[in-house]
């Protein structure tokens, strides 16, 4: 058994060696693809990331009635947190409002006024998997149900747009890269054909002398990992140099998962590998 | 040992074997021998299962046709030396390689291999030329190689393919006379020919088959 694998490396190896070329295409078509799959999944999970941001700092302002006084706020500031999907509600009084106000637009935006004519207010924070528009527009009619509150604000349009832009990026960048991965798994068998071709002569005579069939396709199954070992460890290579670079020159500009290199080494194995189980088909049929 | 019973075995072009009687008995030194397209060739793909015959049956080893898997074929062909015309060398590996293949292939340990190959090339003659490439050797030598890789396996029967029709004449008789020394050891051997000046004047089994057909 161990003899067994030992010489299925050892002529894996040196198939490699002797095929230079459609290796290093092999190689090449497997680094290519995986380069273009990085780049669809880089560019997802920036805008899922920056949709995410956007989300995180929507939050529901909902205007309280003037004429509620301290320990019916206090109640109603309850009565919200008691909502399903509410993480945070924060208590904005007359005053604060007018803090902020003044803050924005200058000391002397009220004098004109003798009265402070801004409500109070709940800020109102929504836990992440509420943070969709289904979900926080039910939340928002709850809000709205209970006596004491006047009106809510959010910006419903623009939470809307997000998700529709989302779900169309998801489903383009989610068949391409399928057709990518496809396409380029095709191409791979191809090349490790014309690998398993030139050496026809060596599989032929392994069949007359009793090699079983597992055997014969054991050096070409590592062939194909290692390629798609070498093709995924070039492309992840690549992708940390870049963001390196990246992060060096404008930091906090893109958002990287350090899962992306392992994703990217075992993509090129399974490349690699089907690609050769794909090719072998051909060849050795008993 | 070796059956073949009222064999059929037709190509896809229609073209095979009509009626196939063979029968080879341990130790046994037979000539298949018939015209070019007789069928000489497809008679040992028979045996060695590369073809499946479409009536009658084959036997070897204990392994029948009829009830064969093809997950059987592997371990049926390490029982058989086969060896053809065109020695089917790799041509880019020495000598020693080209006859461990057939031990590597079936998951030796690595010291018996050794042994086992210098044993069977000092056999053969060609003890001294173990490291050598194929393209630096004779084609009488390349066919020993052929040989030795046959015979590294300890096989119950040499299926040799017309394997003297590349050599010259004295190389032919090298190569035969050194299938008579394996033969005098004791391995069976099965010798496809169209050449009748092989057989003559040498009193061996000769079974003769024209147009698909054995003639006793
Ligand atoms: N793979 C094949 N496909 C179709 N027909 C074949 C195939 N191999 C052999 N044949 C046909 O079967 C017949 C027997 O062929 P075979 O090779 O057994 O003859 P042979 O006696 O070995 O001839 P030779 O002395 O020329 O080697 C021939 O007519 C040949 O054309
Ligand atoms: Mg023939």
């Amino acid at each position: 058994m161990i003899t067994g694998y030992r010489y299925a490396i050892v002529e894996g190896f040196r198939g490699l060696k002797r095929a230079k070329f459609s290796t290093s295409i092999s190689i090449f078509t497997i680094f290519l693809s995986l380069v273009i799959i990085a780049v669809f999944l880089i560019f997802i999970l920036n805008v899922h990331w920056i949709v995410a941001q956007i989300q995180s700092r929507m939050e529901l302002e909902a205007f309280i009635d003037n004429s509620y006084i301290q320990p019916q706020i206090d109640q109603l500031l309850l009565q919200i947190h008691e909502i399903e999907g509410v993480e945070e509600v924060r208590y904005i009084s007359k005053q604060e409002a007018a803090e902020i106000f003044r803050e924005q637009f200058g000391e002397d935006a009220f004098k004109i006024l003798e009265d402070n004519p801004l409500p109070a207010s709940f800020q109102i924070r929504l836990k992440p998997e509420y943070r969709s528009s289904e979900p926080t527009q039910n939340i928002f009619s709850e809000i709205l149900k209970l006596d004491g509150i006047d009106e809510i604000i959010y910006r419903h349009d623009l939470l809307m747009i997000l998700e529709r832009y989302m779900h169309i990026f998801l489903v383009v960048i989610i068949v391409m890269g399928s057709l990518l991965a496809l396409s380029s798994m095709i191409l791979v068998s191809n090349t490790i054909k014309l690998i398993i071709y030139s050496r026809r002569k060596t599989i032929e005579i392994m069949k007359l002398v009793g090699a079983t069939r597992s055997f014969i396709r054991r050096p070409f199954l590592i062939e194909g990992i290692v390629q798609g070992c070498l093709g995924g460890g070039l492309a992840a290579l690549l992708f940390y140099l870049l963001f390196k670079i990246i992060n060096i020159e404008i930091p906090n500009l893109i958002f990287v998962d350090t899962r992306i290199y392992l994703l990217l080494l075992i993509l090129g194995i399974v490349l690699g590998f089907s690609g050769s189980v794909i090719a072998l088909r051909k060849f050795i049929k008993y | 040992m070796i059956e073949l019973s009222n064999v059929k075995a037709f190509y896809p072009g229609g073209e095979g074997l009509e009626l196939v009687n063979v029968t080879v008995k341990p130790g046994e030194f037979v000539y298949l021998i018939g015209p070019s397209g007789a069928g000489k060739s497809s008679v040992l793909k028979l045996i060695y299962m590369d073809i499946k015959p479409q009536s009658g049956f084959v036997r070897v080893n204990g392994f029948n046709s009829l009830n064969m898997k093809r997950k059987q074929i592997p371990l049926l062909r390490r029982k058989l030396g086969i060896i053809f015309q065109d020695f089917k060398l790799l041509t880019d590996r020495t000598v020693f390689e080209n006859v461990a293949f057939t031990l590597n292939v079936t998951n030796s340990r690595q010291r018996d291999i050794k042994r086992k190959v210098l044993r069977v090339l000092a056999e053969v003659g060609l003890r001294h030329k173990e490291n050598k490439m194929p393209h630096e050797l004779s084609g009488g030598e390349q066919q020993r190689v052929a040989i030795a890789r046959a015979l590294v396996n300890e096989p119950i029967i040499l299926l040799a393919d017309e394997i003297t029709g590349n050599l010259d004449p004295l190389s032919e008789e090298d190569i035969i006379s050194l299938l008579e020394k394996i033969h005098a050891k004791g391995t069976a051997i099965l010798m496809a020919t169209h050449d009748n000046r092989l057989v003559r004047g040498k009193n061996r089994k000769i079974i003769r088959i024209e147009k698909g057909r054995t003639i006793n």
